[in-house]
């Protein structure tokens, strides 16, 4: 048995090993029961305010009514088609804007010059509150559709420019470097370096835009419009109808949910290569 | 031997926040026909700025380079460049990934293709050309590189340390790998190294630079007829050269 050497360095003491802790209820399942058991708790509350008199349901208006509002809205047609419009607008706003926006942003990496020579500009553009365009937009564009899609425009496309700008600024030199090297072309090197790479940064932006697209559709028709659920909430509003208010709300919400997934989508198929990293199983 | 390549004289300065460094201070080598030189020297000698003005990618302040015989502002389309990073472009396939130099060269999709999966064949790679490179391991990475660059036939292979960045087990594959492809190709390299062994190893020559500006202090013949990397490592002479070279940039190490 050997002996210690004296003025050895303590070892230290080994710990108890701690399981680490995950809750018993942190499970897909476990996860949706508590989050439908809080929502229909938030519902029952509210109504039972309601009922009982402790809210001003002609203030905040009531579950049941504004369930009641929906019903109403689907039977008559009247909710798809105004949703339908908003959808539209924001769509068609959110690909021509991002269309237009992107292309120019990319477009700028290819001279330097007129990149640095528009800056400011831009800047000076960005500032500005778009909504604010709102009422000029509609003088100039009328009430229909088209002024709608041009005020989510006037949103989207700033955005998708400078976001475009700054990914391939932000290109990988030496992707380049080494495309050169293999005989590449300035052109070359713009679609097979440049836009590729830009891609994931650009398609990170679209979630920002479909709402920004969302927005403008829906600003668009609170200042002027027949159709569309923006004016739908704004009329209510103004008749002091919150259920239709809240019916509203919900569908815009129903809406984005559904444009965020189909941007989901379309990441995925357009990024295949891309990590799909989400938690480290480290013992932290 | 013919020569290859040819530099006279090279000087190249940078301007870095007001007064400018003087990198290159005249270099003066040749290359010969299938040669296989390796360049040491301390770190900031000026290494990567000498292949980036082979490449032509850096215009040389004074100097000149010959190629065949023939003054040349760099030798652009025809060298391949290979470096420490595998530059693997991750939204690409293996397969699409070497097939980028015929791409650029215009050549039929189909006998790109198939020229593409043979080489990939060859260096043990069949099977992963539709894998993208996130899901290959430093060595089988660099594999790829180094097909990609020999895919477009470059007269001169320039190689910017390019295993230092993977394992020791690996390095010694991929050297073997590499001799293996320079024999049966009859391709012409010049390697950057940090690692004498592997410059010892691997060369038909080795170049030592010193000096700040950088010149060539001395040209060693190295004389193993070894076509293995580990083979070379046990040959009788490899020794006396490793110490020779140790020496060489001992001395350099020590008067900075």
């Amino acid at each position: 048995m050997s002996h210690a050497i004296s003025g050895a360095p303590p070892v230290a003491p080994a710990r108890a090993r701690r399981k680490k802790k995950t809750h018993v209820l942190d499970n897909g399942w476990g996860r949706s029961a508590i989050q439908v058991a809080a929502l229909v708790l938030f519902l029952w509350v509210w109504q039972l305010g309601a009922d009982i008199g402790w809210v001003s349901s002609f203030m905040v208006g009531s579950p049941a009514e504004i369930y009641k509002a929906l019903a109403r809205g689907m039977a008559s047609g009247d909710l798809l088609r105004d949703s339908g419009y908003t959808l539209m607008e924001s769509i068609l706003g959110f690909v021509i804007g991002t269309l237009v926006g992107s292309v120019l942003g990319l477009a700028l990496w290819y001279s330097p010059f007129i990149a640095r020579l528009t800056e400011p500009f831009i800047i000076a553009v960005n500032s500005i509150p778009k909504i604010a365009f709102g009422p000029i937009v509609i003088l100039w564009f009328g009430t229909g559709l088209v002024s709608k899609v041009a005020l989510a425009v006037s949103l989207t496309a700033i955005v998708a420019l400078i976001a475009a700008y700054q990914a391939a600024k932000d290109a990988d030199v030496d992707f380049q470097t080494l495309l050169v090297t293999l005989g590449a072309e300035k052109h070359d090197v713009f679609f097979k370096v440049i836009v590729p790479s830009s891609l994931p940064a650009m398609i990170s932006t679209f979630r920002i835009n479909i709402g920004f697209g969302l927005v403008g559709a829906v600003v668009g028709e609170f200042i002027s419009s027949e159709h569309g659920l923006g004016h739908m909430i704004f009329t209510a509003s103004g008749l002091y109808d919150l259920n239709t208010v809240w019916a509203g709300l919900f569908t815009l919400m129903v809406i984005g949910f559904g444009l965020y997934f189909v941007i989901d989508y379309i990441e995925r198929k357009l990024l295949p290569w891309k990590d799909d990293v989400h938690h480290a199983s480290l013992n932290v | 031997m013919h020569k290859l390549l040819s530099l006279k004289g090279v000087k190249k300065s940078f301007p870095t926040k007001g007064k400018t460094v003087d990198v290159l201070g005249g270099l003066t080598f040749d290359v010969n026909e299938q040669d296989f030189v390796s360049i040491i020297g301390p770190s900031g000698c000026g290494k990567t700025t000498i292949f980036n003005i082979i490449a032509g990618l850096l215009d040389p302040d004074t100097g000149e380079i010959s190629y065949r015989g023939q003054q040349v502002t760099g030798l652009r389309g025809k060298v391949g460049y290979m470096m420490q990073r595998d530059l693997l472009f991750p939204w690409r396939t293996v397969l699409e990934n070497v097939m980028l130099a015929p791409e650029l060269k215009r050549m039929p999709a189909a006998e790109a293709r198939d020229n593409a999966l043979e080489y990939l064949n060859t260096f043990g790679l069949g099977g992963f050309e539709n894998n993208y490179p996130k899901t290959l391991s430093g060595g089988m990475r660099q594999r790829v590189a180094l097909i990609r660059t020999l895919i477009s036939d470059p007269d001169v292979l320039l190689l910017d340390e390019p295993f230092s960045a993977l394992d020791y087990q690996t390095r010694l594959y991929l050297e073997g790998v590499l001799l293996e492809a320079v024999d049966t190709f009859k391709k012409t390299v010049i390697l950057v190294t940090h690692d004498i062994d592997e410059a010892v190893a691997l060369s038909k020559r080795v170049v030592v630079l010193a000096g700040k500006p950088s010149h060539v202090k001395q040209v060693y013949d190295i004389d193993i007829g070894e076509k293995s990397p580990i083979g070379a490592r046990s040959h009788p002479h490899f020794s006396g050269y490793f110490h020779q070279l140790c020496a060489e940039l001992d001395i350099q190490t020590r008067q900075h």
